[in-house]
């Protein structure tokens, strides 16, 4: 199930703390950024002073917009291009300063040297007012704290079962568990320490305002292990020979049913005339469902891809 | 059928006590659904007849397969049969029933049914009833019961939908025979099994099944059964739906088809190039809708809304919608507006989430705009805040 991605409450801090990608092996798998926070982030969801849109890229028929989010905690560049039109034409409108929400996809780009430069591309802007942004960023701060304390406790005892963390997200137990082993010697507490400035502007105590630059963050990074798909054997003549009596099959079934699918209980049963079981079968149609020779677009219902 | 009726011969066997063999068993057992349908022989083109569907004894339901079934003899539902020499097989971890040249079927009373009610079978909790099962007992308050008409084949059929809850959680059900089922009693219930429905389990009761009223002081109150505050969307994901959740979050995303779309007037499908895929060529009528994508930074729901709810987040009504496509006739306009004043909101919903391919989806009952109260926000998270400085 490819679940649809949540946007994370998070701040420009830490994204600009973030410096591990997880990029996904398989055909369209989404990338994600790792934080020493403990978020596993392809969406995110921020909120702040967005600074005026300018426009970058010489050629006029890929326009590409940016512009800097600006929160109690840093900032960080927003962009919208072509692939964007709804976002982009909603950042083109207002030319001004504005508060707002964005709603986009963390993109990492590693210059030469290796630095890492962080942005967002944005999939949905609104412009909002002043309480709407402490009420934004009073969940993100709840959430943020959260997600910090799970790291925490991961970093003090690894082998804290999940079970122990009820109440609180799958997803955010692994993001945790990597982000301690990736992250061993963040400065958690510093981090923790600089959202006082959100908790401020939630309790109305501090403007919302742009912070003075904030410092570099010292972080030591373990890079990931590369992941390698296992090896794929070659199939055997063996292998080749049942391929071909499951597709001869199924091509008959096709041939003769009236909605162009073939069913797959009867396909089975067919098979295990020609000998084969029906784990063989259903190993089988795993196989070229795989290779993408064979689809079940419907339960019960093959054809051929 | 065959001629002469069977007598009640040991070697009887229950359907919950099946196993995949090559003995071929002897089974009394009730049609539950079945199917007429068609096997074509590829190597000589030949038609081979059978019947598909479900059998159930009130111990367990399992699938059968009939070759060559009586073509004179209605086989529906309801109908009681006794088989022997009926082989057993297993797909997908279940057992399965079917029946040969070699099978003998003889019609069957409901005396002859094994005799399940009462204390022969255990009683279930609401979350101990996943995926398909039966042969169980249950104890819970109706939360809501509404009549409803539905087609099944040629015939119209009233049937009971609501929802159960016992504590443990809610459960759907469809009731095809009238138990007089009002909101808030409390009643236990035999003979019944569970379906999957779009992913969920939904309880059937039919003629079979058998309803008590019981002391509703043994379940929780009505109230404490109806969810009142949002859930974690990270939770619902893991639940894989729920009968009525309450959810909350920040919407991210418009999907299409949202905006004005164009419905079948009989059957409410959407239309494509003039052609409703049940009645053919129709004049589409003008809808509005919002597919939502509501986020609450854990987990994400699709909301499917109509156009009462549209109009109101929007601010359109459907006639000044059409008008403004007279006015610029582009459609994605409007659904550019839409998304402009949509993404963004803070909503609420109410309703029940079924789980498909792409996550879950929401039908809403009930959609508002809330606000967040800052003050008490901030009170909370400055409480966390001195507490956890004060922790090690």
């Amino acid at each position: 199930m490819a679940l649809r991605e949540p946007a994370w409450r998070t701040f420009a801090a830490e994204l600009n703390a973030a410096l591990q990608e997880e990029r996904g092996t398989t055909e369209r798998a989404a990338t994600y950024l790792l934080s020493p926070y403990g978020a596993r982030m392809n969406r995110v969801l921020l909120a702040g002073t967005l600074s005026s849109p300018e426009t970058i890229g010489k050629d006029p028929s890929q326009p590409f917009w940016r512009t800097r989010l600006v929160d109690p905690t840093g900032t960080i560049p927003v962009t919208a291009g072509a692939f964007q039109p709804r976002a982009m034409a909603q950042l083109q409108a207002v030319p001004g300063p504005r508060t707002a929400m964005v709603v986009g996809k963390v993109h990492l780009y590693r210059g030469n040297d290796g630095t890492a430069y962080i942005s967002v591309r944005a999939e949905g802007f609104r412009t909002i007012d002043e309480a709407t942004l402490r009420g934004i960023y009073a969940d993100a701060l709840a959430q943020s704290l959260d997600r910090l304390d799970l790291v925490q406790k991961l970093v003090g005892d690894p082998t804290l079962a999940d079970d122990r963390f009820d109440g609180r997200p799958a997803a955010w137990i692994r993001a945790a568990r990597e982000s301690a082993l990736r992250y061993p010697t963040a400065d958690r507490p510093g981090y923790r320490a600089a959202l006082r400035a959100v908790l401020e502007v939630v309790e109305g105590t501090r403007a919302v305002l742009p912070p003075a630059s904030p410092a570099a963050a010292e972080v030591r990074v373990v890079p990931a292990e590369p992941s390698i798909p296992p090896p794929r054997t070659a199939p055997s003549a063996e292998e080749r020979a049942q391929e071909s009596t499951f597709l001869d099959l199924l091509d008959e079934l096709v041939d003769n049913s009236s909605d162009g699918y073939a069913d797959l209980k009867e396909l089975v049963q067919r098979l295990a005339e020609h000998g084969m079981s029906s784990e063989m079968a259903e190993a089988l149609l795993d196989r070229l469902g795989e290779e993408g020779v064979v689809e079940e677009p419907i339960v019960g219902r093959l054809r051929r891809a | 059928m065959v001629e002469a009726p069977l007598t009640n011969e040991p070697g009887e066997v229950r359907l919950k006590d099946l196993r995949a063999g090559d003995v071929p068993v002897h089974i009394v057992a009730r049609v539950v659904s079945v199917e007429r349908r068609e096997y074509t022989r590829p190597a000589d083109g030949r038609r081979r007849p059978f019947l598909a569907g479900l059998l159930s004894d009130g111990t367990a339901s399992v699938r059968f397969t009939w070759w060559d079934p009586p073509l004179n003899e209605e086989i529906g539902r309801g109908t009681i049969l006794r088989a022997q020499n009926v082989q057993v097989r297993e797909y997908q971890g279940r057992p399965e029933v079917s029946f040969s040249f070699r099978t003998r079927v003889a019609p069957a009373g409901p005396a002859d049914l094994p005799k399940v009610d009462s204390s022969d079978v255990p009683f279930r909790t609401i979350s101990e009833l996943r995926g398909r099962s039966e042969g169980f007992r249950l104890e819970a308050r109706v939360v809501r019961v509404a009549p409803k008409t539905v087609t099944v084949g040629a015939e119209q059929r009233q049937v009971h939908e609501g929802i159960l809850g016992d504590g443990t959680g809610l459960l759907a059900f469809s009731s095809w025979s009238d138990f007089h089922l009002t909101p808030n009693e409390a009643i236990r219930i035999a003979g019944a099994y569970v379906r999957t429905f779009r992913g969920r389990p939904q309880l059937v009761l039919d003629e079979a099944s058998i309803v008590a009223r019981i002391d509703p002081g043994r379940l929780p109150s009505i109230e404490s059964l109806q969810p009142s505050e949002p859930q974690s969307l990270a939770k619902l994901e893991a639940a894989g739906g729920s009968e009525w959740a309450v959810v909350e979050g920040i919407v991210v995303a418009l999907l299409p088809p949202s905006g004005l779309v164009y419905r079948c007037p009989t059957c409410q499908r959407p239309v494509a190039g003039g052609l409703c895929t049940e009645h053919g060529s129709v004049q589409g009528m003008a809808d509005l809708r919002a597919r939502l994508v509501l986020d609450d930074g854990r987990g994400t729901v699709t909301m499917n809304v109509g156009r009462p709810a549209t109009e109101s987040l929007w601010g359109v009504t459907l006639n000044e919608a059409l008008e403004r496509l007279r006015r610029s006739p582009d459609p994605s306009l409007l659904e550019s507006s839409l998304a402009e004043e949509v993404v963004g909101l803070r909503l609420r919903a109410r309703g029940r989430v079924f789980p498909d391919d792409f996550g879950l989806n929401l039908y809403p009952e009930s959609v508002e705009r809330v606000g967040v109260d800052v003050p008490a926000r901030a009170r909370e998270l400055r409480a966390r805040w001195e507490g956890d400085r004060g922790a090690p």
